[in-house]
């Protein structure tokens, strides 16, 4: 069963699977049954076709540097050296220690994200006119270009002339060196990459409480449900498939950051701040190692996908549930 | 709706209830917006500095206001074109994502196709890719194809990670219609792809057209790629702004950085408004036909 799935999955974008067993013949002609199977493949198609063509053939690529030596002078897999690079990498601290600083900054800042984003939907949810403009202007944090984004936090972090210190000292706190300090340094971190994704949270709870069914909730209040008591047994079970998916979109974004790090610490004090694709972004263009910058990028890879497969399957366990 | 201002006292108590609730709300996020929209305020502040009173303590909110920022660097780094560049890429990348991304959606939400989950689970899983994993080979494809520093290029790139995204986020949005929807369309003598566009799409207009900003931001902004693929031609506005970032380590720059920073801003907010309003309208009529 699953290898029949897996080849399908990866040879069938363009040729639909024919006679599948497990349909139960309703007495229609095979003409009619083979149209249906391809008008859905039909659906599938374009997506399948452009990843296949710009996504899968690059990612086998790279899975195939991962094993060898790169010739720098044609960029082209010059000798094939087995897990050589493999074990490289899992022996180098650098990079072991970029997997843990990204796991705490997934840790703190997704649930951080998720619940902002959820709550500030909410508000702007009240209706009123100037919800749809406050909605568009909610966006801009993340419209910032993250290079520009990172350079203005350390404008406003900067123990000198920074306007959080200046805020913090009108209450009479010291000036505080945001970004050389590792904890403050991570909690800066988590704190820019917040302020910018939040919106997208918000966005999505938006479109997903708007496009709730009305009439359940006015037969909520007719019921004569508390607010607390509607958000907890209509609100929240209507909504769990979009919070579900805005938490894996932004654990998927999450895991690939990389730019707000390298335009606000670049890393650093020291390691503190070295996400794991800023590291393998060191590697393969500073160091020129793309041999194992690859292996890194295929384990980091396998992680991703081996957490995204748990998180879709806690994901169906409860869109059943509910 | 309907505001019951003559009902019982303890229905009376309950709306001025909701009323206090409802004022708090609005408050509340007009307060959080101002929050986040702070530090893109002080933005364009700095952009609008002299030099000296970038840096000055206690921080100032405006000095002598100065063009000085937009225009000395403007005439240097081709902004221009490189804006429309970004602009091209952009709406391309966000548009044949959509379309892709919403039908393959469609397709793993309802449709039953074997192995589908398996898919989906392939699709979504590539969004995890490290982009650094696939700039290398990408870069090599390009130019063996003479394809490098072209649009098509890029917009066919941000297809890897804009596709999944799109195709995931649509597919819970379809999942919240009723199945009913499109069955009696079909009854009516519809067909698959005709109930998909005539029904599908309509109803969840608002999801629809929130991914397609996001798709959009998320390709208006994209550094790696970008930085790999083009050089003159095809050149997007982050390419430019990362020049300027190298010599802002020198101190210098903030101010044209800040500048060329609320001019990237300000086509996606505009855009953004606009579209707000075909949100907002899609959503009323949704309403009344609903």
């Amino acid at each position: 069963m699953s290898t029949k799935t897996e080849t399908e999955a990866v040879g069938s974008a363009v040729a639909p699977p024919t006679a599948p067993a497990d349909m139960s013949p309703r007495r229609r002609p095979l003409g009619d049954r083979l149209k249906d199977i391809g008008g859905r493949w039909l659906f599938l198609a374009p997506a399948l076709i452009i990843l296949v063509a710009v996504l899968a053939y690059p990612l086998f690529y790279t899975i195939q540097i991962s094993f060898a030596e790169l010739d720098l002078s044609t960029f082209t897999p010059a000798k094939n050296v087995g897990w050589l690079n493999y074990r490289t990498v899992l022996e180098d601290p650098g990079f072991l220690n970029s997997l843990k600083v990204t796991g705490v900054y997934l840790a703190l800042a997704l649930p951080l994200q998720m619940i902002l984003g959820f709550g500030i939907a909410f508000l702007l949810n009240a209706e009123w006119r100037g919800r749809g403009v406050l909605r568009a202007l909610f966006l801009i944090p993340m419209v910032v270009v993250p290079v520009v984004a990172g350079g203005v936090w350390k404008m406003l972090l900067d123990p000198m002339w920074g306007f959080v210190n200046y805020l913090l000292g009108l209450v009479g706190i010291d000036p505080i060196n945001w970004l050389a300090d590792p904890t403050l340094a991570m909690v800066s971190l988590v704190l820019i990459d917040t302020w910018r994704w939040t919106p997208f949270v918000v966005l999505i709870a938006s479109a997903g409480i708007m496009s709730l069914p009305g009439d359940v909730f006015e037969a909520a209040k007719v019921d004569g449900a508390g607010w607390f008591a509607t958000l907890r047994k209509v609100t929240l079970p209507l909504l769990a498939p979009v919070i579900l998916a805005a938490f894996i979109v932004r654990w998927l974004g999450a895991v690939k950051m990389f730019d707000i790090a390298l335009a606000a610490t670049k890393g650093g004090p020291g390691q503190a701040t070295d996400v794991v694709n800023l590291y393998i972004y060191e590697k393969a263009f500073r160091g020129l190692e793309f041999g194992t910058a690859s292996s890194m990028a295929t384990l980091v890879l396998a992680i991703t996908m081996l957490l995204t497969f748990l998180f879709l399957r806690l994901n169906r366990f409860l869109e059943k549930r509910w | 709706m309907v505001t019951t201002t003559a009902a019982a006292p303890a229905t009376r108590g309950r709306s001025r209830h909701g009323r206090l609730g409802r004022g708090l709300r609005i408050g509340g996020s007009i307060a959080a917006t101002l929050v986040f929209l702070f530090p893109v305020l002080w933005m364009i502040s700095t952009s609008l500095k002299l030099p000296r009173d970038i840096f000055a303590s206690p921080p100032r909110w405006l000095s002598t206001v100065t063009w000085e920022n937009y225009t000395s660097y403007f005439t240097q780094a081709d902004i221009g074109p490189r804006m429309v560049n970004t602009i091209i890429v952009a709406l391309g990348s966000g548009l044949l994502s959509i379309v892709a991304g919403a039908m393959a959606g469609y397709a793993l939400a309802r449709l039953p196709i074997r192995g589908s989950g398996l898919i989906g689970g392939l699709i979504l899983a590539s969004r995890g890719v490290p982009p650094i994993a696939l700039a290398v080979p990408m870069f090599l494809v390009a130019r063996r194809f003479n394809l490098t520093d072209q649009h098509i290029t890029l917009i066919l790139a941000y297809c890897t990670f804009l596709i999944p995204y799109v195709m995931w986020l649509m597919r819970s949005f379809f999942m919240a219609l009723p199945k009913e929807l499109e069955e009696s369309a079909m009854l009516d003598g519809a067909s698959r792809l005709g109930a998909f566009f005539r029904i599908i799409v309509p109803c969840t207009l608002p999801g629809l057209i929130s991914t397609l900003i996001f798709s959009i931001i998320l390709a208006w902004e994209e550094l790696l790629f970008a930085l790999v693929l083009t050089n003159r031609n095809a050149a997007t506005i982050p390419v430019a702004i990362a020049g300027m970032a190298a010599d802002t380590e020198q101190g210098a720059m903030w101010g044209p950085l800040t500048a060329v920073g609320t001019l990237t801003v300000i086509p996606v907010v505009v855009f953004a408004l606009f579209v707000q309003k075909w949100l907002i309208k899609g959503l009323a009529e949704g309403a009344t036909k609903g």
